[in-house]
């Protein structure tokens, strides 16, 4: 016998008599826990615990206003006006902003990555990010400084509703789902919590449509 | 109301004046307190050390002593969640047990939760003047939810200042056998808890089980404290400056 | 990994004279005690959320068959190879044939408790293999040739000026003790590592069986990067992780950061389906999940079973005043603390342990902030009564159970006993209030003096008279 033929074996002879689950049925129902109270405002809460988690937030009524938006937070901490980007993103006027921007996966040595998201979670302030052919993880994780541009109108509640947009948009999810709170951090030293350990040192998000992303 | 008084095999033979402490507190709460005086100990050491047919011997004997009580008072949150959580898992495997061990488990107490939800004592017969400080015992904070109800007494006795140290939920470190067994850190944990003792100035040490107040108080001499006083919640509460004669 | 638990009590008392250890641990207090609270603080139905996190484990390990092969089913139809391997050694050879076969050389490893569990970096070392941890406190015990002494801070342990001294030892760089570039120069040193791997190894927080994906929790990014960038992706698993949804897996992540280190969500939640497609930007060719048995599935059906809810949060060891004292490494095996002594008599023998279980005062506070219920000190307990049915207590102690169980049973025999035990402390006593010494009780009286008893029993004095 296998060892797979042994565990299954194992496991149901242990298991107590009673009805058997029906897997499929639990799966397709797939029911949600206790969901914590939120603020009505997703977007002020968004903006909230974003900052909390240490990432940047700025917001821009439209997306033509992104460009300058980045060159601004660049230039003010004198990072390199070179960056990677998305495809979806390339059609943007970097250039007029002062921004090389390359559409490409990103290399150990890019500095700045700049990508969209696929919805911003506002109960804890994350990005979350799908992996694809033109949605590279790499822009978001390797660089030091991470751009990440989000549509108003993703951002929903909680992480629940953020896999039922995906059940919308999706059939299987694709290879990877990233969900990303802020820059990179470690405590294991001292249990003092540092940014910046394997990936980015600092996260902008921009929310894009007319609202406000940072509290006021 | 019949309350049958489990004095507890520390209090019988090291500290009894806590036994008469609970019995002067029972009274002044209008109830007939009665001891049945062939109890000896609630089997919790052998049910802690995994010799449950020793255990179960000795809860038999304490369900036989207290069956006839209204309720089973005990001045230890140890014993008393003995009796009242565990031994409904000890005797699960006996259904033939179960009414009686439900009966006995439901009206058991822990001393302070009984003065207070209970017996509704207004006023505790002790006097009592000078700062203390109050541990809480892990088995009867966290078995049977003994945490308001010692303070809501002392608040009740003009001359206490009460002085909260510093983590005083954390484990003293007695542990029953633990204490002897792995003795080095059953120390270091009563060392801590000295600690933070020292750091309130309280010039007393109050708790509602002897197992932590014989550990407390065994440590603070070996330190060299032989100021701080080192007294059980009954004796407060119903003696004159913690002495109950 | 190499099994020390037998040493319990001798690396307990010298843990415990550690200085820069105790210093160490203080740190518990602050960040993670204090920090869970907050964090807690912040969930208004708590208690709700807690009931349901264990309801949703215990749905799956009492199912624990169907929902590993709705899995299996639902990772292979996405290009995943999933392996069953029922010990240590077999998780061993079939990560060593994965990199045989797809002619891996270089691997970098993201944390992953199970991978200790088989001593994989020296069975993989031993066949030529190079492997570089990149979780900053495994790479730290990987320079140190160090166990983790916590399953969520591995190097709680230690003290910066601990790690300042090892990096400048195999970094060949300047000393610094500030933490900001201690951990710049890990991420210098790591990051071509990274870039230059052939193969990731993982673990998983959860599988989860609607999709057949592996989920990874981190904050440092390592995850992300030891599982996207190498061609090779193996990620190790208890079969005890399955997660039947994408909702119980949020329900799940509510509870585990903040029961962990205080946050309301880790860095990085990954969720991994499948291998590299087609036209995807980046991603693992080669995807394989190995599901490991190794004494899991003998604990279902047993009252140990509620062990397998746990979700290695450490949440119990964190609040743990015995661990908090004498640290991780006394446990001597990979998960130390309240969890640790269930678990290592579980998996590595009783009778290889027999400590664990019985070096807790039973507080509860474990049971207390456990996220999933587990009734920490009741397993425990189970496991003592084990020891006395297998007879692996010392007969002196079996003895004086005994003893004191008979006496208590006879009134009047155990008056006279304590009546003659009153007598011999006295006499010990020799008239003062407290005794320094007594024959068999050293581990109380080494550090504690022991209050002399009043004289006469409680019993005594009642029947004699005395009312009040």
């Amino acid at each position: 016998m296998s060892a797979r033929e042994n565990i299954l074996a194992r496991i149901a002879q242990a298991r107590s008599p009673g009805a058997p689950v029906d897997v499929d049925e639990v799966i397709h129902r797939h029911p949600r826990g206790p969901i914590p109270p939120l603020e009505k405002n997703l977007l002020q809460r968004f903006g909230e615990q974003a900052t909390r988690l240490a990432s940047d937030a700025a917001d821009a009524a439209t997306m033509g206003e992104v460009p300058n938006l980045v060159a601004a937070y660049l230039r003010a901490r004198h990072l390199p006006m070179q960056a990677i980007c998305w495809p979806a993103l390339a059609a943007l006027d970097w250039r007029a902003a002062g921004i090389e921007a390359q559409v490409r996966a990103a290399r150990g040595e890019d500095m700045v990555g700049i990508t969209g998201a696929f919805a911003g979670i506002a109960e804890t302030g994350t990005l979350m990010l799908l992996s694809g052919p033109q949605t590279p993880a790499t822009v978001s994780l390797l660089p030091e400084t991470h751009i990440a541009i989000v549509e108003k109108t993703r951002i929903v509640a909680t992480m629940e509703d953020a896999w039922d947009r995906l059940r919308a948009e999706y059939v299987t999810p694709p290879r990877a789902v990233n969900f990303v709170s802020g820059p990179s951090r470690t405590a294991d030293v001292e249990q003092t919590v540092t940014l910046g350990a394997h990936g980015p040192y600092r996260v902008l998000i921009i929310v894009v449509g007319d609202g406000q992303a940072r509290p006021t | 109301m019949r309350v049958g008084l489990f004095v507890t095999c520390l209090v019988d033979l090291i500290r009894p004046s806590i036994g008469f402490a609970a019995l002067r507190l029972l009274r002044a709460a209008g109830c007939e307190a009665v001891v049945p005086v062939t109890q000896t100990c609630c089997g919790q050491p052998g049910y802690n050390s995994g010799d449950r047919t020793a255990a179960k011997a000795l809860a038999r004997k304490v369900l036989k002593e207290f069956d006839g009580c209204d309720y089973v008072v005990v001045p230890s949150g140890s014993c008393g969640g003995m009796i009242r959580v565990h031994y409904p898992a000890l005797f699960a495997d006996e259904p033939e047990m179960r009414e009686t061990v439900q009966r006995v488990a439901k009206r058991t107490y822990e001393l302070t939760d009984f003065l207070t939800n209970v017996a509704k004592l207004e006023t505790p017969p002790g006097h009592y003047s000078g700062s203390l400080t109050y541990h809480d015992s892990c088995s009867g904070l966290r078995e049977l939810g003994v945490q308001a109800q010692p303070r809501a007494l002392l608040a009740k006795l003009p001359g206490v200042k009460l002085a909260e140290m510093r983590e005083s939920a954390t484990c003293c470190g007695f542990g029953g056998t633990f204490s002897v067994k792995f003795g080095d850190i059953s120390a270091r944990m009563a060392n801590n808890k000295c600690e933070h003792i020292a750091r309130t100035g309280a010039g007393a040490i109050v708790a509602g089980d002897l197992g932590c107040l014989l550990n407390i108080e065994g440590r603070l001499r070996r330190r060299g404290d032989l100021q701080t006083r080192v007294l059980h919640i009954a004796e407060v509460l119903a003696g004159k400056d913690g002495v109950c004669k | 990994m190499q099994v020390a638990a037998m040493h319990f009590k001798r690396k307990a008392a010298e843990n415990l004279g550690n200085e820069k250890l105790q210093r160490a641990l203080e740190k518990l207090q602050t960040k993670f005690v204090d920090g869970r609270a907050a964090a807690i603080a912040e969930l208004p139905n708590f208690e709700d959320i807690r009931d349901a996190a264990a309801e949703i484990r215990e749905r799956a390990i009492s199912n624990l068959d169907r929902y590993l092969l709705r899995f299996e089913r639902e990772a292979t139809a996405r290009g995943a190879v999933v392996h069953w391997a029922e010990t240590a050694e077999d998780v061993n050879r079939i990560v060593a044939e994965i990199a045989a076969k797809h002619g891996v050389q270089r691997i970098v490893k993201s944390k992953s408790m199970v991978s200790e569990e088989c001593g994989l970096n020296d069975a993989l070392e031993a066949r030529g293999l190079s492997v570089l941890e990149t979780d900053l406190g495994e790479y730290i015990l990987q320079l140190a040739h160090e166990p983790p002494s916590h399953i969520v801070a591995p190097v709680v342990h230690k003290t910066k000026e601990d790690i300042a001294d090892l990096f400048e030892d195999k970094h060949h760089r300047p000393r610094t003790t500030q933490i900001a570039e201690l951990c710049r120069e890990a991420r210098e040193i790591l990051r071509p590592g990274f870039l230059a791997a052939d193969m990731g190894i993982s673990g998983a927080n959860f599988i989860i069986a609607e999709t057949g994906s592996v989920l990874i929790v981190t904050n440092e990014g390592n995850g992300r990067l030891s599982t996207t960038l190498p061609r090779v992706h193996v990620a190790v698993t208890g079969i005890e992780k399955v997660v039947p949804t994408l909702e119980d897996v949020s329900t799940l992540l509510r509870l585990l950061p903040r029961s962990a280190t205080g946050q309301s969500i880790t860095n990085y939640v990954s969720v991994l389906t499948g291998t590299k497609g087609g036209d995807d930007a980046d991603g693992a060719e080669h995807f394989h999940i190995i599901l490991l048995d190794n004494g899991r599935s003998r604990l279902l059906g047993t009252e140990l079973q509620p062990i397998l809810r746990c979700i290695r949060c450490g949440a119990c060891m964190n609040h743990c005043p015995v661990y908090q004292n004498i640290g991780g490494h006394a446990y001597g095996w990979v998960y130390p603390g309240p969890m640790g002594s269930v678990l290592t008599p579980s998996f590595v023998g009783l009778a290889n342990a027999l400590d664990l279980p019985n070096a807790s005062t039973f507080c509860g506070q474990c049971a207390v902030v456990c996220p999933v219920k587990i009734p920490l000190p009741d397993l425990m307990r189970d496991l003592r009564n084990r020891q006395v049915e297998r007879h692996l207590r010392p007969w002196q102690e079996r003895a004086a159970l005994r003893v004191w169980s008979w006496l208590a049973q006879r009134p009047a025999l155990y008056a006279l006993g304590a009546r003659i035990a009153a007598r011999l402390l006295r006499l010990f006593a020799g008239g003062k209030k407290r005794l320094r010494h007594l024959p068999g009780a050293s581990g109380w009286t080494n550090e504690r003096d022991i209050p002399a008893p009043a004289g006469r029993t409680f019993r005594d004095l009642y029947r004699s008279g005395r009312h009040t």
